[in-house]
């Protein structure tokens, strides 16, 4: 212990010190410098190919599930989902079915497939969004949600149909500037560079 | 006195006035409203100074001044949980213990020069010193009862810093007596009135006063008992519910009865201030004496963003060298400093 060597002060120095934190401390308390957003009032302007929440494109999605194969994390899952009942066969074609050698045509599927995304794990990474062969995914720049209940939450297939809205949807968008004195400033979105 | 309250008997008035005392000002609701004051305070200042904005959607239009409230509203729905090895007596009932002997001491504070009929003693600042020294025991046992490992080192810790720093700090009161030379507080008022006030008689033993107050009530950097990035929050780690609201109240409460204390022993109290009866010679001083005791809370709270936290054994060191050897210095100055005036 007693060989080592910190830099001591004086007692004198150390009184400065202690009168220099203060002081410092003061100065940035009567004129602030703040760097964090104000976040639900302002929020910030965000690249048109941010990568945030995705919405499904029904009548484009084929249920090939590439995209849950693709998924890292899992987060996508394939749901069966019933279709509507295919209109019955005519009674003319069923007779010639009985009378010609050919087989019958297979029935049009019950279900189809869909994917649909937990939100809690994914992590945004859009391989979906790229493997996707029909681009049924709609991407967007929305990458804050909230909710009140738990049971908003709980993805569903209809939720999945259009893009949540953001909470700061309605704010004021603003661009993070470096500055010199500051750190970080705030601009509106307008403004010159 | 009190003429409008002419419908109620004379002999009544002085009970009348201690109840005031007691359970308004400065007592329970002045206590109250500057414990949500100081707290949003202390929040804010070390929020500009980081470069944040502290509380403030709970109440947008005043900074989110009542966040406080609503942080205890919260509490107070919640479960209390006593854990299963716990001493329970000691755990349910020393919370509401800390914060009566916290608030104790303001009763033998002075805040005006009518206080004597009050309180009619001539030894107020040993007992005011006698009872903020009751509750780092309390802080012991509590830590002890609550059968956790962060509570019980939060205790220790406690133990250690409470016997290097109660020495200097009974140094500094006792410079102070031998400054003014009577232990009644009204006097010792008097006194600074008619000189100089005790911040400028003797520094030295105000600012070994203000370090003390600084390691009883757990303010940055000597927030090494309750520690929150080390030991969850020392002694009282295993509270919840409204026992939680109590427990995070304690230290600013007690900082309260200190702060009082100081104003009282080294910046002259009520001092522009004197005058006789209810008003002249309790409420006006009062106001006072009670904005000179937020101004020093509000700097020692301040500290919070400016400093980071001692270690425990270097703490323990700067007790017992320079803030001792302060203390000393101070008690010489003060023997000097008497003799030169009176």
């Amino acid at each position: 212990m007693s060989d080592q060597k910190t830099p001591r002060k004086s007692a004198l120095g150390e009184v400065k010190g202690h009168i220099d934190a203060l002081a410092t401390g003061f100065k940035y308390f009567v004129d602030p410098h703040r760097m964090t957003l104000d976040y639900p009032a302002e929020a910030m302007e965000l690249p048109k190919n941010y990568r945030g929440f995705f919405r499904l494109i029904d009548e484009k999605c084929i249920g090939c599930s590439l995209c849950e194969i693709v998924c890292p994390s899992n987060a996508i899952v394939m749901m069966q989902l019933p279709v509507a009942q295919p209109p019955a066969p005519k009674a003319g074609a069923q007779g010639s079915q009985q009378a010609g050698a050919q087989p019958a045509p297979r029935p049009a599927p019950r279900v189809k497939k869909r994917p649909l995304v937990d939100w809690g794990m994914c992590i945004f990474c859009y391989f979906c969004v790229d493997v996707c062969p029909t681009e049924a995914f709609e991407p967007s720049n929305i990458h804050d949600l909230s909710y009140f209940e738990e049971s908003e939450y709980r993805p569903t297939f209809e939720g999945f149909l259009k893009l949540p809205e953001s909470p700061s949807r309605n704010s004021r968008k603003v661009v993070a500037r470096l500055d010199e004195k500051n750190g970080i400033r705030y601009e509106e979105k307008g403004d010159k560079e | 006195m009190m003429t409008f309250l002419y419908f109620i008997p004379n002999s009544w008035l002085p009970l009348l006035e201690s109840a005031f005392y007691a359970l308004i000002f400065p007592g329970f609701v002045a206590i109250l409203l500057l414990a949500f004051f100081i707290i949003w305070f202390e929040r804010k200042a070390a929020a500009r100074v980081q470069m944040r904005y502290g509380p403030l959607w709970v109440s947008k239009r005043t900074g989110g001044i009542i966040q406080l409230l609503a942080d205890m509203i919260r509490f107070s729905f919640q479960e209390f949980i006593v854990p299963q090895g716990a001493d329970f007596i000691p755990f349910v009932f020393l919370p509401g213990l800390l914060l009566a002997f916290s608030v104790l001491p303001t009763v033998f504070i002075p805040i005006g020069p009518d206080y004597s009929h009050i309180f009619p003693s001539s030894y107020t600042l040993l007992l005011a010193v006698a009872f903020t020294l009751v509750i780092p025991v309390y802080l012991v046992v509590l830590g002890w009862a609550a059968d956790n490992k962060f509570s019980f080192i939060g205790a220790l810790r406690e133990a250690y810093l409470l016997i290097s720093y109660e020495v200097p700090f009974i140094l500094a009161v006792a410079s102070a007596f031998l400054l003014y030379g009577t232990l009644d507080l009204v006097k010792i008022v008097g006194i600074q009135e008619s000189t100089l006030p005790g911040i400028i008689l003797n520094p030295i033993a105000a600012i070994v006063y203000i370090i003390a107050v600084i390691r009883a009530t757990g303010r940055v950097p000597y927030d090494i008992v309750e520690a929150d990035s080390e030991l969850v929050f020392g002694p009282y780690t295993e509270y919840s519910s409204l026992m939680f609201g109590f427990v995070m109240g304690v230290p600013y409460i007690e900082l309260y009865s200190y702060s009082l204390l100081f104003s009282v022993l080294f910046l002259s109290g009520w001092a522009p201030v004197t005058g006789i009866g209810f008003l002249g010679g309790l409420i006006l001083p009062g106001i006072v004496t009670f904005v000179k005791a937020v101004i020093v809370m509000c700097f020692l709270v301040f500290l919070r963003a400016v400093y980071p936290r001692y270690k425990l054994d270097k703490a323990v060191r700067a007790g017992w060298s320079w803030v001792f050897y302060l203390a000393l210095i101070s008690l010489l100055l003060s023997a000097f400093v008497s003799r030169v005036l009176w």
